[in-house]
């Protein structure tokens, strides 16, 4: 009996040293993850539009992100837009609630800051606040707005589409045009040497500058890469070009409106690749149009 | 209880070479074949196992007088289980790419059977700064293990080291497919038999 | 005995909250019996009657969307009518994407002349063939030996003679569904609602532990005839990766009870797979003239890496 008193004893101080010990690890490390998290998100984003290190952002380029909703009411569908709206008239968040026909319904203020907004329980809280139950809202996605100055330099547009083997998670920049300014793939867990490939520079930079009327139709082809376009692809920014300038500028436009050549070994997943930014890119460009139409309509003094 | 005789150096070496856990006690081989594509990923998780043996051997060779016999294994379990909790929060916060690059390998060292056999056979019998030698002679034999692997399979398939261009060109794309690990692993094994095996015919043609 | 009623019981009662939880894969209207998916690009609606031909040629009586986009409407090309009336395929433009579920809404359906109002229809793809597809996946085509590289030392610690092969398999798969089960419901209403997730590793070892030790005592006293032919096996259990990585990647993915229960026995049974494959090569080794060097370890290694480029061949394969 008194053997049993004492190991319960033992093991139950153990259990509650070791807890208190990851306890206090998960709350010092929890704050630096979210941290370089976001980070490592910003970085990203900023290297897609050029900026680097030794090339940084100016100081009056400004990210805003828009998050779209899905809203139930019943049998009936909207779709629910956060739009940061400029500082002043009470800044922050609005909410702007759009039919499936892109009609305007109804628009609300949002109580949050924009510190707050890149929780998703932050914005939860805040939209629950103006809709009301028994309407129901699902996170669907968000944008990106790059604006430099007055106007608006590009689209940040995250996403995530089925690959080979799993998914695969992109952040794409296109311009106002919606043409590519470039791709990068946030994460993968394709095959290593075949799939895991597209994280390579001469397949992902086979989608930069390629046009909205081509991306629309673009296809992916199982001819050989040409040499000459894969060292084209391989010329990092900022670095000396290998290339001269003319041949550059030759090869550009030789291979600006050919489709992408897919990876040795892992046709599937380039096929998955394009196929998801033609995706991305169609539907983004269909319901940008229309929400820019309604804000024109109802004057409503968005930031981006 | 036998305390070592041996000195701190021979305790490290004991770890890299006599006692490597990849190619002479054959344990954890999970993460020798899964993710030694290159030599960063064997550098992460040695120091990740590294970490978490000298820790949990420091731990247990601290409180070995108080551990009841009969919860011995679930004692060194949940000591274990502590550290890689602490070392797998660590990286995530820190060290995000690494981190992904590793994926579920960082949680799995709770169950690499080289650790909880150190505890078991060295640590519980041992003072602290012995099986903290010995727990550091482990961890290094498991990274110089890795090392090797990836340093064989990222110069012949990739033709890089450390990321770096060697080559200019790849070699083998064969040995970056995952289940080149295995050949890797099996052909190394091999060499260190054949090695062997020469050594002890020299020897024995010397003494005769 | 009794502890194994108790746990039968609670196993069942498990299983109906899941069913509740998974919901009814019946579409909302009570005139419409059932929606599929048929070939690449089209969708097939069967009514409880017969619909008025007019009413269901007509295109726009249709729309249809993938369920998170709902403002962005497929083209529907085609609808044809079966012959006694009870079956519309809508045909579109486009390839489906099958792994999204799609809404499809009939307006105003028609029937002998009287309207039945409007429905909202789920179309998805069968329930069962997702689950299905699941337990094939984790034993073949993303089999844990040899593409995803876990559980080696014990895979190569037993796997010299078939019968201890096919003893540790049936073994594990036994503890691997017990414990990931547990794992699954603890992480699902414990750890996840009062963000504990950092405990997991520890949770998980503990469980597996729990479970290991809850099967010994169970088998010494129910079977111990089994207990002897399985019993030595149990302590191999605890030192393979699988067990702990399948609830660790059941909480990476929220899987729910049936998923995870697929995913668990596919891991087990795959297991079971890999040590039967590798024992009977390896039991024909031992006839061989292997060179001395190779002996062992070395020629399994090399015979598992040309298992593992076999089984890359089932890589990225899909069923339904």
């Amino acid at each position: 009996m008194k053997e049993i008193i004492r190991i319960t004893i033992g093991l139950t101080v153990t259990c509650l040293v070791a807890a208190l010990l990851m306890g206090s690890v998960f709350i010092v490390t929890d704050k630096a993850k979210k941290h370089n998290e976001h980070v490592n998100v910003q970085r990203a984003m900023l290297g897609l539009l050029g900026y680097t290190k030794g090339h940084p952002a100016p100081s009056d380029l400004r990210l805003y992100t828009i998050y779209r909703y899905i809203i139930e009411d019943g049998a009936i569908r909207t779709l629910g837009y956060m739009l940061p709206v400029v500082r002043g008239e009470q800044g922050g968040y609005q909410l702007v609630v759009i039919d499936l026909d892109g009609q305007f319904v109804n628009r609300f203020k949002l109580n949050i800051t924009p510190e707050k907004v890149s929780e998703a329980s932050e914005r939860a809280s805040a939209l629950k606040v103006v809709l009301k139950p028994p309407k129901i809202f699902v996170y669907s996605d968000s944008t990106i707005v790059a604006k430099l100055g007055k106007k608006r330099l590009a689209y940040l547009l995250p996403g995530k589409f089925p690959g080979f083997k799993t998914f695969i998670d992109v952040m794409l920049a296109i311009d106002p045009s919606f043409k590519i300014i470039g791709l990068e793939i946030m994460e993968q867990e394709e095959d290593p040497g075949l799939g895991a490939e597209i994280n390579q520079d001469y397949f992902k930079n086979q989608f930069k500058g390629k046009s909205f009327e081509k991306i629309k139709k673009i296809n992916v082809t199982k001819e050989p890469l040409p040499e000459e376009y894969k060292k084209y692809l391989e010329t990092k920014k900022g670095k000396e070009f290998p290339l001269p300038k003319g041949v550059v500028d030759t090869i550009r436009s030789k291979y600006q409106d050919k489709d992408i050549y897919a990876l040795t070994g892992a046709t599937i997943s380039s096929q998955a690749v394009t196929n998801g930014v033609k995706n991305m890119i169609r539907k983004f460009a269909y319901r940008i149009n229309r929400l820019d139409s309604v804000i024109s309509r109802q004057h409503i003094p968005v930031a981006f | 209880m036998p305390a070592t005789t041996k000195t701190n150096f021979q305790l490290v070496s004991n770890g890299i070479l006599n006692d490597n856990p990849i190619f002479r006690l054959a344990l954890s081989m999970c993460p020798a074949v899964g993710i030694s594509t290159t030599v960063m990923n064997g550098i992460m998780l040695g120091i990740a196992v590294l970490f978490v043996q000298v820790f949990s051997s420091c731990t247990i060779a601290l409180i070995k007088d108080y551990i009841h016999p009969r919860i011995r294994i679930p004692t060194y379990t949940l000591t274990i289980a502590t550290w890689v909790t602490v070392i797998d929060l660590v990286l995530a916060a820190y060290m995000p790419a690494a981190y992904k690059e590793m994926g579920i390998f960082v949680k799995l060292i709770v169950a690499f059977a080289i650790i909880t056999m150190r505890l078991e056979v060295f640590a519980c019998k041992n003072s602290v700064p012995s099986s903290f030698w010995d727990g550091i002679g482990m961890g290094l034999g498991f990274m110089a293990g890795m090392v090797v692997i990836g340093f064989v399979r990222e110069l012949l398939g990739m033709g890089t080291i450390l990321g770096h261009d060697v080559l200019g060109f790849r070699p083998l794309l064969f040995f970056v497919l995952p289940a080149a690990g295995f050949f890797c692993v099996g052909i190394m094994m091999a060499m260190f038999n054949y090695m062997e095996l020469v050594y002890n015919r020299k020897k024995r043609a010397k003494e005769r | 005995m009794k502890i194994l009623g108790r746990k039968f019981i609670f196993l069942n009662i498990l299983v109906i909250i899941s069913l509740f939880l998974i919901g009814g894969c019946k579409p909302e209207h009570r005139f419409v019996k059932k929606t599929a998916f048929k070939d690449t690009n089209k969708i097939v609606i069967e009514f409880a009657g017969p619909v008025d031909e007019a009413w269901a040629k007509n295109r726009s009586n249709y729309t249809a969307c993938e369920k998170p986009d709902p403002d962005i409407r497929l083209k529907i090309i085609d609808v044809s009518l079966s012959a006694d009336k009870k079956k519309a395929t809508l045909v579109f433009a486009d390839d489906l994407n099958k792994n999204q579920p799609h809404v499809v809404t009939a307006t105003k359906i028609s029937s002998e002349g009287k309207s039945l109002g409007t429905a909202i229809l789920n179309v998805k793809k069968f329930y069962l063939g997702y689950l299905f597809s699941i337990l094939i996946g984790a034993m073949i085509i993303n089999n844990f030996v040899f593409t995803k590289y876990l559980g080696l030392c014990v895979f190569f610690g037993v796997s010299q003679k078939k019968s201890t092969a096919v003893g540790m398999g049936i073994t594990f798969t036994l503890v691997i569904v017990a414990s990931a089960m547990m794992s699954w419901f603890i992480y699902q209403f414990v750890l996840r609602p009062y963000r504990l997730d950092f405990l997991q590793i520890v949770v998980f070892i503990g469980l597996v532990s729990l479970s290991v030790q809850a099967v010994d005592t169970i088998l010494r006293k129910v079977n111990p005839l089994l207990f002897k032919a399985f019993g030595v096996y149990l302590v191999l259990v605890i030192a393979n990766c699988i067990i702990i990585a399948v609830p660790l990647i059941l909480a990476d993915n929220e899987y729910n009870a049936w998923e995870s229960l697929m995913l668990s026995l596919g891991a087990g049974l795959g297991f079971l797979i890999a040590l039967f494959l590798m024992s009977s090569v390896r039991e024909r080794l031992e006839l061989a003239n292997v060179p001395p060097t190779y002996r062992g370890l070395p020629i399994a290694f090399v015979l598992a890496g040309l298992f593992a480029l076999s089984f890359l061949g089932f890589s990225g394969m899909s069923i339904f």
